[in-house]
């Protein structure tokens, strides 16, 4: 209860004040992450599926981090300030991490369909 | 739309994943047995895997759970100033209450009563 009652104060350049929940806010990037993950786990076996290989899976990759995003956004709806400090930051941040998961599951796949 | 359905959404992604992925490697055997070079797979397969991958992708972003308001007053917003202000470490049952009412006290305490110990 004390936990989700703190709030972290952020100063806006226009000076207006805004003080957003902690918890809302760890809640929402919790459900973010998740997304993320399942997603790199996913698209990594659609890339292997595929049989795409060299900079062709990573452009995949780019092309499955920007449809997360969509989809996320298109989840939270026309007002995502309401949950999200910038938009922005929802696409890049967990890029590289998510990366790794994805080459882990294109490579493991890739070898299951198309090498074996 | 009902997370039942999403849910449905989700699985029917993953196994028309994992039949694509079963279709891919019946063509790279067929591909191997006839001697043919591989260079790309049939569109039928690659579209099922996509749009399979965006189903599924779908499924667990609604799956994932609810997004909160992070606006801090939103929380703040539904209480009342009673509950805010209540600190129960600074609770004080001492209080001039039983000299104005006397019946309850000597109710509570033994034998004696408030007036008479005055």
């Amino acid at each position: 209860m004390a936990s989700k009652n703190k709030s972290r104060v952020v100063e806006k350049s226009n000076g207006e004040v805004m003080a957003f929940s902690e918890g809302a806010i760890r809640n929402n990037a919790m459900v973010v992450e998740y997304c993320r993950t399942s997603m790199a786990a996913l698209g990594g076996g659609t890339a292997g599926i595929l049989g795409l290989t060299s900079l062709y899976g990573f452009a995949f990759y780019i092309f499955c981090a920007v449809s997360i995003w969509l989809l996320l956004l298109l989840k939270a709806g026309p007002q995502w300030e309401k949950y999200f400090t910038s938009r922005s930051s929802l696409l890049s941040s967990g890029l590289s991490g998510g990366l790794i998961t994805y080459v882990l599951f294109w490579t493991f796949i890739y070898g299951m369909v198309h090498v074996y | 739309m009902s997370s039942s359905m999403n849910k449905y959404m989700f699985i029917l992604g993953i196994v028309l994943l994992f039949h694509a992925a079963y279709s891919a490697a019946q063509h790279r055997s067929y591909l191997r047995l006839t001697e043919q070079e591989f260079t790309s797979l049939p569109a039928d397969i690659v579209l099922q895997t996509i749009f399979s991958l965006l189903l599924a992708v779908f499924g667990v972003t609604m799956i994932a759970g609810e997004f909160k308001e992070i606006r801090s007053n939103i929380d703040l917003q539904k209480k009342t100033w009673k509950n805010l202000n209540n600190r129960p470490s600074f609770y004080t049952f001492n209080h001039r209450g039983h000299i104005f009412n006397p019946i309850a006290f000597s109710r509570s305490s033994s034998g004696k009563g408030a007036l008479e110990a005055n």
